[in-house]
């Protein structure tokens, strides 16, 4: 199912052009349809990828 | 002449750095007005820089191999006292109080900085057709972008303008223009330059190098420039090596990795021969070329387009008021950003975790992995599609279809010019290792290409 980014954009107040958005939407629908694939198979104990470090002195 | 060939007449006192850098802004003077690649150039600090270091060598005080090395930076870098736009408008008046880590080390090695070099607007992009600074264009062929976001540094080292001009790489930005302009192109691994003081893109997928005319010059640049910084929160604490390979060094006993699917599925047939040729080249130096697959690269790509998107849109949103200061490509990608949600960020970055896993795999089977950096050569300012084998496809997503998963991975990659194509057009090869494997990789670039790359004529 294709999100409508028109509604996105309103309900989260972004002041995007009607225009603007229309140029974009069939990137994000592909982009959308390409990543929700990936994201179904992702295991839930899967975590993000370290980029933050507790420790500031610590190695990345 | 390479740097570090240029190096080596300043301590013989053969040349010395006044020479070097006049004759490097001669250069300038004579070749810019048509490739544009020098969006500022500092010519009497950068006399004077060379004047001190003049001094400092007849004294017997040598800084090391960049000392009176002329040389230039990617306007994204802060430099204190001189405006860094990011090639951006946002940026236009903007002049930093501070040097980038990066700049710090290269003044601290005596380098001699002539100017900033033109980059594609807020390094958001791969055309360096910018629309507030004008059109970078390729020393090959000025009809064709030099790529980018490091476009102007591409084509200030192939223009043979300076000896070395420093890029940063987000999703491709050194490893394309290297492939376009025909030069040297290294992006470290994440973690091993600071990325202190370069104005960010994604955070978590930025690294910063060198664009160079032969191999041995980006190793000696990452000499001087890789290294823990706890200004950077992403900095590596791990050992630096020396990165300079030997002139001549032997492949022997080494695994190159001939990945089976994806990198060669769709390519100009003229980049597919003369990469292949480059594992001919390696095998002729003792390497045994080692058929693998490689993980799924189509989905680390779009796990990169969601990092970038997501990341992007959150350093610029608060300029996102000012839409009129922006391009309307960049513009584009930003509001895309705006409207993902922070779970996909959030499973984007988890994604990435499982796929450095299945990545990290590859690397007992094969000590690195030749692909070409871009499927194709350096395109026309203005398209917007290319044509490969029949089929039409984005010119952005095309020239990083290649190179963009590897700033997911983190891992190390240099881009090393191995042919041209039928209109005389550089053709790129791409050599990834594993993570802190520059070393390794430089060693491999050095043996396919023991002698400076081929400049256009100018």
């Amino acid at each position: 199912m294709t999100k409508d980014w028109k509604k996105i954009a309103r309900a989260s107040g972004l002041p995007i052009p009607d225009e603007a958005l229309e140029r974009i939407t069939p990137t994000l629908d592909a982009l959308e349809a390409d990543f929700r694939r990936l994201a179904r198979d992702l295991p839930p104990e899967a975590e993000p990828a370290p980029v933050f470090c507790a420790d500031r002195d610590g190695d990345a | 002449m390479t740097l570090l060939e240029a190096a080596a007449a300043l301590r013989r006192r053969e040349a010395s750095s006044a020479e070097l850098t006049a004759a490097a802004l001669d250069r300038i003077a004579r070749l810019n007005p048509g490739c544009n690649a020098m969006q500022c150039v500092m010519a009497d600090a950068a006399r004077e820089r060379a004047r001190q270091a003049d001094v400092e060598l007849a004294s017997g005080h040598g800084r090391g191999p960049l000392h009176g090395i002329p040389i230039a930076v990617k306007d994204l870098f802060a430099t204190k006292g001189v405006r860094t736009t990011g090639g951006s408008k946002l940026f236009e008046n903007y002049v930093p109080d501070h040097d980038a880590a990066v700049i710090e080390l290269l003044q601290a090695g005596g380098a001699v900085l002539v100017g900033k070099t033109g980059m594609h607007e807020l390094a958001y992009g791969i055309t360096s057709s910018n629309p507030h600074f004008g059109a970078v264009r390729n020393p090959w062929d000025r009809d064709r972008i030099p790529g980018g976001s490091s476009g102007g540094s591409g084509a200030a080292v192939a223009g043979g303008m300076v000896f070395m001009a420093m890029g940063s790489d987000t999703g491709g930005s050194i490893r394309i223009p290297a492939s376009f302009c025909g030069v040297v192109g290294l992006k470290p691994t994440y973690g091993r330059v600071s990325r202190y003081g370069a104005l960010p893109l994604g955070f978590t997928l930025d690294h910063i190098g060198p664009l160079t005319r032969s191999v041995r010059d980006a190793g000696a640049v990452l000499n001087i420039i890789a290294g823990h910084d706890p200004r950077d929160p992403a900095s590596s604490r791990r050992a630096v090596e020396n990165y300079v390979p030997e002139l001549q060094p032997s492949l022997r006993g080494l695994r190159i990795g001939l990945p089976e699917n994806f990198y060669f599925d769709r390519l100009d047939p003229e980049v597919e021969a003369a990469v292949r040729d480059a594992f001919r080249g390696a095998e002729s130096r003792g390497a045994q070329t080692v058929p693998v697959p490689v993980p799924d690269i189509a989905a680390t790509n779009t796990v990169a387009r969601v990092i970038l998107l997501a990341e992007a849109a959150a350093v610029l949103e608060p300029h996102l008021d000012k839409r009129d200061q922006f391009g309307p490509d960049v513009l584009a990608l930003l509001d895309q950003g705006r409207l993902l949600p922070a779970t996909d960020y959030i499973t984007a970055q988890r994604l990435r975790g499982e796929m450095q896993r299945a990545f990290h795999a590859l690397w007992s089977r094969v000590d690195c992995l030749f692909t070409p950096t871009t499927p194709t050569t350096a395109p026309l300012i203005g398209e917007t599609s290319t044509a490969i084998r029949g089929e039409s496809e984005d010119v952005r997503l095309a020239a990083t279809r290649l190179v963009r998963a590897v700033n997911v991975l983190g891992l190390p990659a240099v881009s090393i010019p191995c042919g041209y194509d039928r209109r005389g057009l550089p053709i790129g090869l791409q050599i990834i290792g594993p993570p802190f494997a520059e070393a390794l990789i430089l060693r491999v670039a050095q043996a396919l290409l023991p002698v400076e790359a081929a400049a256009p004529r100018l």
